[in-house]
């Protein structure tokens, strides 16, 4: 287990827009190692698929890795030639997207497109191409493969154009696969057999995989080691049982707690954090998390945390951590998550939990304009 | 790719073709016969002798009748009736001979017109909010501004004369055209004007699709697949903006058919363009109700053929 | 949900926010079209035109239509800027007299095609049934038919006036506002003020003109604009070929027609290029205030 595939080392990938630099992904650093399923996981917005995006080289203007390294096999991804970096996307680390509905090229027939991949690099022989695009759709239990690989996207149902993403994302054998909400659009029964198959091919090909999601039961079922990404940073990574058992950063305890759990005896609501992700443009000094934090403290305003050794294997960037914060706060029976509310600090002026605009939150009815009398 | 449904939605749209064919064939044989004048003016005959040729050709009709004998005519035996200038002279051969002229200077402009479009279309797309791009969107707003007859005059003044001697005088047209069918020096020339107002159509059209098409999830997904740059923006993207392209397919036809009219009366080209205002001018109505309908069917026709286009374009599309 | 959430003033979208967006729309509209350099300049020029025809009616620097002012074929020099034509008449006079032909041919048309082409496709998009089939039929039609040529015949059946120039080029240019306009009463009917308004006992002139037209005066207004390159355009061709406004009277296409011939003659090629430059920019500067105007009031559109 300990030898990386890929090493993320120091990753800053920005947006310049007309309102100033979206910093999307901040200083991340993450190791990816052999055989493993590496979760991601985050609100939406935190910057998940940008850092996937990121290690591919996809990102598109305005957007721009402006620093760090990205090693894969000694080589740096980041300062590769264009020409070589394609010759590895696709061949070497593949990657699958989060809408199968839209992934796929409306146009063109499926099989072309998985066949295309493989066209692309020359890793699987010309004459085996269109027989291995049969056996890739009948892999990931495409019914009736052989003639179904002649269809064209949109007769395919949701989950089969994931399949068929899947299929497309396997066909050079990657050593690394990046599947970057694969269940998110598709309904339940079919997430089940997506997921199943994405863990078949982990342990019968030893492919490493990345899964970003942000849904925290697919992690808990596929994963060991999950990362945790807020505003474009990396909060708190480690295994997942132990994060699932102890979640030591503010921002994990409340993700977990807003799973909805079955046992739950009250009808309670998706305990959701309140608030919005701060601004990526102005991002607030201090920690990014403060401004929505129950247990924040003076010093979480001024300073920014950084990562650091909170259990085996496990680490978190939070000045409090939640061992203290169960032991000084009592956040083990804590109902009130607001900003500020178990700890009683208020914010210095200027920074304030982004609310959602009160008309998105609350869309009022189609005007209806009153009637003449 | 012919299946049963498009086979129906073919039918259906020869149909219609026929009825507008009708409709406007009608309307404008009623509007010319109504006009005031006729082609003997110039023959100054009167009175009896007026009468006798007036019968002659079924002019002293009444004009629901001389219809019904035109349309006879066609479908008896396909004949446009004869023309009343050069009297007696069967128009048919005559507007299919001139048909085949405009044809290859029209399908040469749809070459220009298309080429020129999509390519500039798909560069200025490539390199958006560049100096190409500024170029290209500015050339296309100057194609679709300037007149035919304008490019056509510069392209005679400056190839015809300042270079004249470069060309060795193949683009200079004395008239009557030489009719050297091959001769794409000849041609070069009116096809470039003809085609040059609709490529700025479609180079906005293309730009705009390109734009779209690229911002799209699965021109990401062509990207991760390692497919080279050129795949991705020729085979994904441009395959996918052609379908918006493909719908101003239609009016660009009739576009290059209105200017061609303009075109092959300054070039001097005899085609159909050129007989059309000539057959008003020497009230040689049964040309121009004939000239007409060719342009009517063929309009019709091309619709359909760009119906069809799309569903070979693309493939969620069915009739 | 007890006490983070203001409840939503709901009161305020009770009609009066409706009417407020709209305005602030244009308000947005017209900023935008500020900032849009090209449609600016494009403006400017227009207005200048517009004083250049005014001032054409009643002061020109020679006689527009007196035939040997100067020398035939005279190349542009201090006296006459532009030169003179083939029948010795001063080229800038009559450039300038030319635009009158130019805009009123422009601007009569798009007022004719905004009446006709809005009204009927309102009632077709209104109605549909029997009178939508109608017209629809009779926009293929019109569809069917190259443009231009329908415009000659209509040119020649009703004789060479500027009228009859305006409504040939009307009857040829009507059926993309025709089917703007029914595009938009279909959809906007579907709309739940149309549904209270009717309710409301408005008879369908006031719900048409009331109610639909104004929610789809956008997109009308920015088609209108693009009407009148095109008649202008069309004007051009008409009298390129010889079917224009009666001699002497100076219009654009005429003299670019005029000057064919000593341009393929190879002697003065100045009496074709003025027409030719003058036309060519001000179709450029309607199309560039069009496109900033769409871009402006209807970036949906923004194709
Ligand atoms: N093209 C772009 N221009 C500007 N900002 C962008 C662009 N693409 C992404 N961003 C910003 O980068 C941030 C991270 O986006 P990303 O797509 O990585 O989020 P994510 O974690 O994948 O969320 P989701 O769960 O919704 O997929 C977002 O806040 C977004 O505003
Ligand atoms: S306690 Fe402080 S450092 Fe930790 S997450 Fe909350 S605000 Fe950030
Ligand atoms: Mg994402």
């Amino acid at each position: 287990m300990a030898n990386p595939v890929l090493q993320v080392q120091d990753l800053s990938t920005s947006f310049f827009t007309g309102d100033g630099e979206v910093k999307a992904v901040r200083n991340v650093n993450f190791n990816l190692f052999n055989g493993e399923t590496l979760g991601l996981v985050g609100e939406s917005g935190c910057g998940k698929s940008v850092t996937a995006m990121s290690i591919l080289g996809l990102v598109q203007r305005p957007g721009k890795i402006v620093n760090g390294k990205i090693v894969f096999k000694g080589q740096d991804l980041v300062r590769m030639p264009a020409e070589e970096l394609r010759e590895i996307r696709g061949r070497d680390i593949a990657m699958i997207f989060q809408d199968p509905l839209s992934s796929l090229n409306p146009v063109l027939r499926v099989g072309f497109q998985i066949d295309e991949a493989m066209k692309a690099h020359d890793k699987v022989p010309a004459d085996q191409i269109a027989q291995r695009g049969v056996d890739l759709l009948k892999e990931v239990r495409v019914p009736d493969a052989a003639r179904r690989i002649k269809d064209y996207p949109h007769q395919f149902s949701g989950g089969m154009r994931q399949r068929a993403m899947i299929a497309m994302g396997l066909s050079n054998r990657p050593e690394i696969l990046i599947a970057d909400e694969p269940t998110t659009a598709l309904d339940v029964t079919v997430q089940a057999q997506i997921l199943e198959l994405l863990r078949d091919l982990n342990q019968e090909m030893g492919t490493s995989i990345i899964l970003i999601t942000h849904n925290l039961g697919v992690v808990a079922g596929l994963c060991k080691r999950v990362i945790v990404m807020y505003a474009g940073e990396i909060v708190e990574e480690g295994p997942v049982d132990q994060i699932f058992e102890s979640p030591q950063h503010p921002y994990t305890w409340s993700l977990l707690r807003s799973i909805p759990r079955i046992d739950a005896d009250r009808r309670e609501r998706l305990k959701s954090i309140e608030g919005l992700p701060p601004d990526l443009i102005a991002l607030p000094p201090g920690c990014e998390f403060s401004p929505r934090c129950p247990f924040r403290i003076e010093k979480c305003f001024t300073q920014d945390p950084e990562l650091e050794t909170v259990g085996p294997a496990q680490r978190a960037a939070c000045w409090v951590t939640m061992k203290r914060a169960y032991a000084e706060m009592g956040a083990a029976d804590i109902t009130d998550t607001r900003p500020g509310a178990a700890s009683g600090i208020r914010p210095p002026k200027g920074i304030e939990a982004r609310v959602a605009d009160r008309r998105e939150l609350n869309a009022p009815p189609l005007p209806t304009p009153a009637s003449d009398e | 790719m012919l299946t049963r449904g498009t086979l129906i939605y073919i039918g259906q749209r020869l149909v219609l073709i026929v009825f507008t064919v009708v409709v406007v064939s009608f309307g404008v044989f009623a509007v010319v016969h109504s006009l005031p004048g006729n082609a003997f003016v110039s023959d100054r005959v009167h009175g009896q002798a007026l009468q006798i040729l007036l019968h002659e050709y079924g002019l002293d009709l009444p004009i629901p009748l001389q219809y019904w004998n035109w349309v006879k005519g066609i479908v008896l035996h396909g004949s446009l009736g004869v023309s009343l200038y050069i009297r007696g002279l069967p128009i048919t051969p005559l507007v299919l001979r001139e048909l085949s002229v405009s044809a290859m200077l029209g399908g040469s402009a749809l070459i220009v017109t298309i080429g020129l479009g999509i390519t500039f279309g798909v560069l200025a797309a490539v390199r958006q909010n560049s100096w190409v791009d500024y170029l290209l969107t500015s050339i296309a707003v100057v194609g679709y501004s300037v007149p035919s007859f304008v490019i056509a005059s510069l392209g005679i003044l400056i190839f015809g004369q300042w270079l004249n001697n470069l060309t060795q005088g193949a683009l200079y047209y004395p008239e009557p055209w030489s009719g050297t069918y091959g001769s794409l020096a000849e041609l070069s020339l009116p096809a470039i004007a003809l085609g040059f107002y609709t490529s700025g159509q479609i180079t906005r059209i293309t730009r705009a699709a390109m734009l779209d098409v690229i911002q799209q999830d699965y021109i990401r997904t062509a990207r991760a697949k390692g497919l080279q740059n050129r795949v991705v923006v020729i085979r994904h993207a441009l395959r996918n903006a052609l379908v918006p392209v493909t719908s101003i397919l239609g009016p660009t036809v009739i576009s290059i058919i209105t200017g061609s009219v303009v075109i092959e009366n300054i070039f001097g080209i005899p085609g159909l363009g050129k007989e059309f205002v000539e057959s008003i001018f020497q009230h040689d109505y049964n040309v121009t109700v004939g000239v007409f309908t060719i342009y009517a069917i063929l309009i019709g026709f091309a619709n359909l053929a760009v119906d069809l286009v799309y569903t070979v374009i693309d493939p969620r599309i069915r009739y | 949900m007890a006490t983070a959430m203001p409840t939503p003033a709901t009161i305020d979208y009770a009609g009066g926010t409706l009417a407020r967006e709209q305005v602030s729309l244009w308000r947005d509209g017209i900023r935008r079209l500020r900032r849009n350099k090209l449609a600016l300049g494009a403006a400017i020029y227009l207005g200048f035109l517009a004083l250049v025809c005014l001032v054409s009616i009643f002061w020109t620097p020679y006689k527009p239509n007196v035939i040997g002012t100067c020398e035939t074929y005279q190349l542009p020099s201090a006296a006459h800027p532009l030169g003179c034509d083939d029948l010795g008449r001063d080229s800038l006079s009559r450039l300038m007299v030319g635009s009158q032909v130019s805009l009123s041919v422009g601007l009569a048309t798009a007022i004719i095609v905004l009446g006709v082409g809005v009204v009927v496709g309102l009632i077709a998009g209104y109605f549909r049934g029997a009178a939508d089939a109608i017209v629809s039929l009779g926009i293929n039609i019109f569809y069917g038919v190259p443009p231009l040529l329908v415009a000659v015949a209509l040119y020649v059946l009703l004789g060479s006036g500027l009228i009859n120039i305006i409504i040939a080029i009307s009857a040829t240019v009507w059926m993309d506002m025709a089917r703007l306009a029914r595009g938009q009463a279909l959809s906007i009917r579907e709309r739940e003020f149309i549904e209270a308004a009717r309710a409301g006992g408005a008879r369908w002139g006031k719900i048409l003109f009331g109610h639909i037209l104004p929610n789809a005066l956008g997109p009308i207004i920015v088609q209108a604009t693009f009407v009148i390159p095109v008649a202008i355009l069309t004007a051009a061709f008409l009298s390129f070929l010889g079917f224009g406004v009666p001699p002497p009277k100076a219009d654009w296409g005429g003299m670019a027609n005029e000057g064919l011939p000593s341009l393929q003659g190879g002697f003065d090629p100045y009496i074709l290029l003025f027409p030719a430059l003058a036309l060519s920019i001000t179709l450029l500067a309607f199309n560039f205030f069009g496109d900033g105007l769409r871009d402006a009031f209807d970036p949906r559109q923004k194709r």
